[in-house]
């Protein structure tokens, strides 16, 4: 600018290295900051979690691989061998003694449904001369529910052909409703649904039918509330039947009670054989081998597939997200409500070789504490696998693997720095903007194309070496939303990603040339 | 412009027309000023607008109107401003981190000095301001006046050709105070800029080759201090006189040398009268409710330029 020549004091503008010396002494003072900040101490747990995770199933299957082994290792032979339907005596006399094994009886309490279910018939022998007959309901259902229904009440004579009580006059308890009366249960019909019965809830619960005339009967038969359609725990618990040749004295002829439950007992056995890599976990089923997994212990391709998911769906959306929203937002909004944003004003610097110093010293220390993190997460998972798989792994250039991972962890936060360091210039709350951003990048797997270019994930999603897990029977929404297909090629990725926080810092040097203290009341 | 004219924009510190707004809250109004080389003062209440007016020529803040020069450099170049500018602000903070030695040094380093050059620099700086005992504790823990002095010797450390230094002197026991006068004026005969501010004329009217005082965001006197008195002095007041009797009041009024303009109010029950002197103004009042005329009350009109003066220079 025009000043250049008005610099007479005989003291050399600096130019070039100089600023790149300045940019230098700027992030030395800020990296302090960068890493020790005490309320930045939360980024290195969001960092370290997933190396804690594969520690914490490492040791885990360490452990219990020694313990499986003192209890005896069983030849993997003999494991192969193992069919569904043996019985437990059996595999326990070819195979050996377990290396564990655990029990259980589970008891079901189930009703005896031989009783009161549907129709029951009661015969009296020898035959009574009765003219009136008494259905007594003293436990109208299972379900405890206090209604009692009667779809149908038959009642036979000694030739128990003809049913004595259909069509002549009954009574009752009052009815749940007028077109569920006593005549229902004597008309010979159960097919009507709900109004081809006799339903009551009116204490005490009896039904009674006039045949008429003084005659010998000799069976009953009661058509209860499935009889008619309905579940079957609204049928009849508890009832008699009473019989009288006057309607004035009963004589007691039939009880009938379904108070009966019988406990259903099934036996479950555990048994967990180890030939020293993999775990034989048997189920029997009442001394029975209903089914077996046979897996190894620790499963390296497996747990790859598990790391990737962490990767993405943890690290990069979340962990490195907010750690960066962390470690960048305040670059410079925390030296403002610090009051010692100006000293920075102060020097001898231009405001993007100021910009450039913050953001270098926020970058360098999310990058060692986020693709440490991953390359002390990658190293973790791959600790406790065998020399064997590793060395095959690794011939297979898998290693490359932990270089992508910590690439795209870099590269996540070289992007979201700039973004976050951009966005603390213009708003000093985090909530909102996090909110906003966190939304843009969730969604960015159904945006139209042009619109995913302007996310970080998308470019950082290309990079990562193991495609992420998911359930291929998710809907396609979920499954774009939670890992949209890889887009571009590694080179165009990075190159992308950089462009993009080139233009996002560029956005920021306006901003901060153009900012002013303001530590609130100005005199 | 031509090449001497030119030399000496170069050489001052310019305002011109410069306004700066706080929203709508103004901080200094139209404020054009050519401050030479040497001790200028600042001098005005508290809220007035001096700090805005130190925040505007180091680039802390821009103005909305107007456009400053420093010895030819635009504040908002603070590469090169910054190397000839050093500013001591009020903002009494210091980053936790620092101890008064390495904040001086880091500092240092950013004008491209070598580590052991910016620490010799340093050390310098914290002699002058006798700061040495306490170079290496940390900032956060010195008194008030420890870090006022801090702030100084931060601002003074790379030899700056100008200084600005807000209310420096504030919170120095008097021997520091007397050291520190006497580098401003060692700086100032050097051809240096030593611009700072103060709440109380008396403190710097000895010391200032040059004050500007300040009301209210406007700059109302500038000059050498004893241009300012005589403007002052020179200044007319206004009152409102209320009477009952106003145009017999006004027409002995009149004859008094010391009145420049007289108003009667629509009423007739009041006049404003303009006056060069406000003791004579004082007595001739007294003379007239002598004279059997009833003055129901005497009220200053320009009552907030007149009480910056009685604050500034005491009063009557």
């Amino acid at each position: 600018m025009s000043a250049a020549h008005h610099s007479s004091s005989g003291r050399a503008r600096p130019v070039g290295f100089s600023r790149l010396k300045q940019v230098w002494t700027i992030a030395k003072v800020e990296l302090r900051r960068a890493f020790f900040a005490k309320r930045g101490l939360w980024v290195y747990g969001l960092a370290l979690l997933p190396a804690v995770i594969f520690f914490a199933h490492g040791l885990q299957v360490k452990v219990r691989a020694e313990r499986l082994t003192r209890r005896g290792l069983t030849e993997a032979a003999v494991i192969n061998t193992l069919r569904e339907g043996e019985a437990l005596a059996d595999v326990k006399a070819r195979v050996g003694k377990p290396a564990e094994e655990r029990w259980g009886t589970r008891v079901r309490r189930v009703r005896n449904t031989a009783v009161n279910k549907g129709t029951t018939a009661h015969v009296i022998d020898p035959a009574v001369d009765a003219r009136f007959v008494r259905l007594n309901i003293t436990r109208p259902a299972y379900s405890g529910e206090q209604v009692a229904k009667i779809f149908d009440f038959e009642i036979y004579g000694a030739d128990e052909r003809q049913n004595l009580a259909l069509g002549h006059p009954a009574t009752g308890s009052a009815p749940c409703s007028p077109s569920q009366g006593p005549e229902k249960a004597v008309n010979g019909s159960v097919g009507g649904g709900k109004d081809d019965q006799w339903c009551s809830e009116d204490w005490p619960l009896f039904l009674q039918v006039d045949l008429g005339a003084i005659r010998p009967v000799k069976r009953f038969v009661v058509k209860h509330a499935s009889a008619g359609g309905e579940n079957e725990d609204s049928d009849t618990r508890d009832f008699n039947i009473q019989v009288s040749t006057d309607g004035k004295r009963f004589t007691t002829v039939a009880t009938s009670s379904g108070a009966r439950y019988a406990d259903e007992r099934t036996e479950y056995r555990d048994l967990v054989y180890f030939d020293g890599r993999r775990e034989a976990r048997l189920l029997f089923v009442d001394g029975k081998l209903d089914s077996m997994r046979i897996e190894p212990l620790l499963n390296f391709e497996e747990d790859r597939t598990i790391f990737a998911g962490i990767f993405q769906y943890f690290y990069l959306r979340l962990a490195i997200f907010f750690g960066c929203l962390g470690m960048f937002m305040y670059l410079f909004s925390g030296e403002m409500s610090n009051r010692t944003l100006h000293y920075w004003f102060l020097a001898p610097a231009r405001r993007d070789v100021l910009l450039a110093g913050k953001y270098a010293a926020g970058l360098i220390a999310s990058t060692v504490i986020f693709a440490g993190g991953a390359l002390l997460a990658f190293g973790v998972m791959v600790w406790p696998h065998e020399a064997v798989e590793l060395q095959s792994f690794r011939a297979a250039g898998g290693m490359a693997q932990a270089f992508w991972y910590a690439s795209a962890a870099a590269l996540g936060c070289v992007g979201y720095g700039s973004v976050f360091l951009a966005v603390g210039l213009y708003v000093r709350n985090p909530i909102v903007p996090a909110a906003v951003l966190l939304a843009w990048e969730g969604i960015n797997g159904v945006l139209p194309p042009v619109l995913q270019k302007i996310s970080i994930l998308y470019y950082l999603q290309s990079l990562c070496p193991v495609p992420a897990p998911i359930d291929s029977n998710a809907p396609t929404l979920i499954r774009l939303l939670a890992s949209p297909p890889a887009h571009a090629s590694r080179a165009a990725a990075i190159v992308g990603l950089l462009v993009l926080t080139a233009a996002v810092l560029w956005i920021a040097s306006r901003a901060v040339r153009t900012m002013q203290i303001s530590y609130g009341a100005e005199t | 412009m031509s090449a001497s004219e030119r030399a000496s924009a170069d050489a001052a510190v310019v305002f011109n027309e410069v306004s700066k707004f706080y929203g709508d809250v103004l901080g200094v109004n139209r404020v054009t000023l050519n401050i030479p080389p040497g001790i200028t003062s600042l001098v005005g209440p508290n809220g007035s607008g001096k700090t805005t007016l130190m925040n505007l020529m180091t680039g802390l803040i821009h103005p909305d109107h107007g456009s400053i020069l420093m010895r030819g450099i635009s504040p908002r170049d603070p590469e090169a401003l910054m190397r000839i500018t050093g500013y001591a602000t009020q903002y009494d903070t210091a980053p936790r981190w620092a101890t008064g030695f390495t904040f001086i040094t880091t500092g240092l380093l950013l004008f491209g000095y070598s580590r052991t050059a910016a620490e010799e620099k340093a050390w310098k700086a914290l002699e002058r301001v006798s700061l040495t005992d306490a170079a290496n504790r940390k900032v956060a823990g010195y008194s008030k006046g420890m870090r006022q002095r801090v702030r100084l010797a931060q601002a003074i450390a790379h030899d700056p050709e100008v200084l600005v230094l807000d209310e420096p002197l504030n919170g120095l026991d008097p021997l520091v105070r007397a050291e520190t006068i006497a580098l401003f004026r060692l700086w100032a005969n050097e051809g240096k800029h030593v611009i700072l501010s103060s709440h109380v004329l008396q403190e710097v009217d000895l010391i200032s080759d040059q004050v500007v005082l300040i009301a209210n965001g406007m700059i109302i006197a500038e000059g050498s201090i004893r241009t300012v008195r005589e403007e002052i002095e020179e200044h007319p007041s206004q009152y409102l006189v209320r009477c009952h009797d106003a145009s017999g009041v006004a027409s002995l009024l009149f004859s008094e040398d010391h009145v420049t303009e007289i108003r009667l109010n629509s009423d007739r029950m009041g006049l404003l009268v303009m006056t060069t002197d406000r003791e004579q103004f004082a007595r001739a009042l007294g003379r007239i409710a002598l004279n059997g005329h009833r003055i129901e009350g005497v009220v200053p009109a320009d009552e907030n330029v007149d009480a910056v003066y009685e604050y500034l220079i005491g009063g009557e």
